[in-house]
């Protein structure tokens, strides 16, 4: 059975290391502790990941900790977060508590076992079906797992952190294996992404959403970097004029219309390298498409549309999965062509969205967000000329976009690049010149998706992401 | 997700007393608003209602532009320069659209305009008032 990860922000990964840094400090003999709610990512019905939604930080009186004694959390503080939990209709309850001894190696004590049955006992008997989980904490190690019922009790597999990086953190309580040798295909990119990215990189899921020529570009990257299993979503057929760009297409399928999805699952599989494909032919505004995104660690959106990327942000956001976001852009005016950019931006917990970076712009968006019907009356109006443009389709260009996705997730897993990852990387050819853009061009401090989200972290508990797939199909759908 | 945070505007807008209501067509929501008044002369009508197409990204923050007359009207015994396009059938009565835009400078803000505060720029299209493009 696959194990459940615990996701969580980096950024309360870090403020709760903090916190609890106390507890290894001078006597070592105070244990601290707080309590989060949690959200979570479903698989079929099957919990996968639950997520960190929110750390209720204690306030006074909350922990009740002496030295050389078992911290207790106060009721009053249990009961906030309980009440929290049925606010917003989350799945349950996490613990985090120090063990001060514990350094490389933790486990939980004889007294946590004793405890811990009665907490969730309890809390089911107020709100049946809550699940708690419990951590501990040591100054190298943390250890994790859920109750189901007081009978029940499940190990947790990876602390995931999302933010600036992704760090994969084992919650068995010991230090990580060494990670297993890489095959020898990866034996040569071994400098950029060592044994242990790989092998998270191996076990990773990722989505590529939009199976173009960008999309298949990143398909055909990430399986020839390690990973083994991608999901690539994409609504279209393989057309005459896309076979300037998508891998792998050939005249037949663009004459027997097939599925740009199923035609690069028969190319990636084709190179014996490992890499599954579960092609998904569908929209990615349909939610049930979107909600497929749980099978992902990490999802590369190729799209070139501002709906389907505003709503990947809803989602990384939601479910603190990382966002890479690719594409590319010809600028021109009178004199001819200006820019030629090949743009990379990251979007995870605690960076900017697409809209408040200035990716997406809120015309295009609420262009693109009506049915067909209406946006031809708003094109015979004469007013939408500037929003019916095409996105250049140049494989050369689209391959410059991909290589510098796929160095990102690279340093997702292993940094080497300069910190903070820029807002947006865009690299212009005709000026010779690479551009990082270090701040958010229409940053808003209130922005409902990336900084004040009320639903950041709630996963599937929160509300379903995309339309139906009638209200979908009415609309632009994805593509480049 | 789709359109709630737009549902409930309009909800609490017919509850404060507003002859609004949101329909659908097709898979388009559009907020109708009767009794939308008109001053008599120009406009044939002291009231009319509009329609108000809303995208269905309209909660991620989209803006709202422009809307949609009820059919028949008359201004200055003749046609008005900013309605224009053809008369479309929505909910089996005829409409046209009305290029009623935010001036540049002054557009719709996120987070801050919303479906009522839509609803009194495009009054300000019956009272020539409200756009700075409004005399073009």
């Amino acid at each position: 059975m696959q194990r459940i990860n615990l996701r969580i922000s980096a950024s309360a990964w870090q403020r709760l290391r903090k916190h609890c840094a106390r507890s290894f400090r001078g006597q070592r003999d105070t244990e601290y502790g707080v309590i989060g709610v949690l959200g979570k990512r479903t698989v079929g019905g099957e919990i996968r990941e639950l997520v960190v939604a929110d750390i209720l930080w204690p306030q006074p009186g909350d922990v009740l900790a002496k030295p050389r004694s078992a911290l207790t959390f106060s009721s009053r503080y249990v009961r906030r977060a309980h009440l929290a939990i049925r606010k917003d209709g989350l799945t349950g309850l996490i613990t985090f508590h120090t063990h001060p001894l514990a350094d490389e190696e933790v486990g939980f004590s004889w007294y946590d076992d004793e405890q811990d049955p009665l907490l969730i006992e309890n809390l089911q008997e107020l709100w049946p079906g809550t699940l708690l989980s419990s951590v501990v904490l040591g100054e190298r190690a943390q250890c994790g797992r859920i109750w189901r019922s007081p009978a029940e009790q499940i190990a947790l597999g990876t602390l995931v952190g999302v933010g600036e990086r992704v760090q994969h953190l084992p919650l068995d309580g010991r230090p990580p294996d060494p990670p297993p040798a890489p095959s020898e295909i990866f034996d040569r990119a071994l400098a950029l992404t060592g044994q242990g990215a790989l092998a998270t990189l191996g076990s990773y899921t990722v989505a590529v959403v939009g199976a173009s020529g960008t999309g298949s570009l990143i398909c055909e990257l990430l399986a020839r970097a390690g990973c083994r299993s991608i999901l690539v979503i994409d609504h279209d057929v393989v057309k005459v004029i896309n076979l300037n760009r998508i891998l792998y297409s050939t005249s037949e399928d663009a004459w027997l219309r097939r599925p740009k999805a199923e035609v690069l699952k028969r190319g990636i599989e084709n190179l014996g390298l490992g890499c599954s494909v579960v092609p998904i032919v569908g929209s990615i505004l349909d939610e049930n498409v979107m909600r497929r995104l749980n099978e992902a660690e990490m999802v590369f959106g190729c799209v070139d549309k501002d709906y389907p990327r505003m709503l990947l942000c809803k989602y990384a956001y939601q479910h603190l999965i990382p966002y890479i976001d690719v594409g590319a852009e010809i600028g021109g005016d009178d004199e001819g062509i200006v820019s030629t950019d090949a743009r990379v931006n990251y979007v995870a917990a605690g960076r900017w969205c697409l809209r408040c970076t200035g990716l997406v712009d809120a015309r295009r968006l609420a262009f693109e967000s009506l049915t067909t019907i209406e946006r031809a009356r708003k094109i015979a109006l004469g007013y939408s000329d500037d929003l019916l443009l095409e996105q250049p389709a140049v494989m050369d260009l689209n391959m410059r976009a991909a290589s510098a996705g796929m160095m990102l997730l690279r340093h997702l897993l292993q940094p080497f690049l300069l910190e903070p990852v820029p807002v947006t990387l865009a690299e212009n050819l005709v000026t010779y010149s690479m551009k990082p853009v270090p701040s958010a061009r229409c940053q808003d401090e209130k922005c409902d998706i990336c900084r004040v989200n009320p639903q950041a972290g709630f996963g599937d508990c929160g509300e379903p992401i995309g339309l139906s797939a009638e209200v979908a199909a009415e609309l632009h759908a994805e593509g480049d | 997700m789709q359109i709630a945070r737009a549902k409930s505007e309009i909800e609490q807008l017919a509850a404060g007393g507003m002859g609004v209501e949101l329909v659908i067509e097709g898979a388009q929501p559009f907020a109708l608003v009767g009794g939308v008044g008109a001053p008599v002369p120009p406009w044939d009508r002291a009231d009319y209602d509009i329609l108000v197409a809303i995208p269905v990204a309209y909660d991620l923050g989209t803006p709202l532009d422009g809307f949609y007359i009820s059919l028949p009207y008359r201004y200055e015994n003749g046609e008005h320069n900013r309605v224009n396009g053809q008369a479309v059938s929505i909910r089996q009565r005829q409409w046209r659209a009305v290029s009623w835009h935010y001036p540049d400078g002054n557009e719709f803000r996120r987070g801050v305009d919303n479906i009522e505060s839509h609803i009194v720029h495009c009054r300000g299209f019956f009272l020539a008032r409200g756009a700075v493009n409004a005399k073009n």
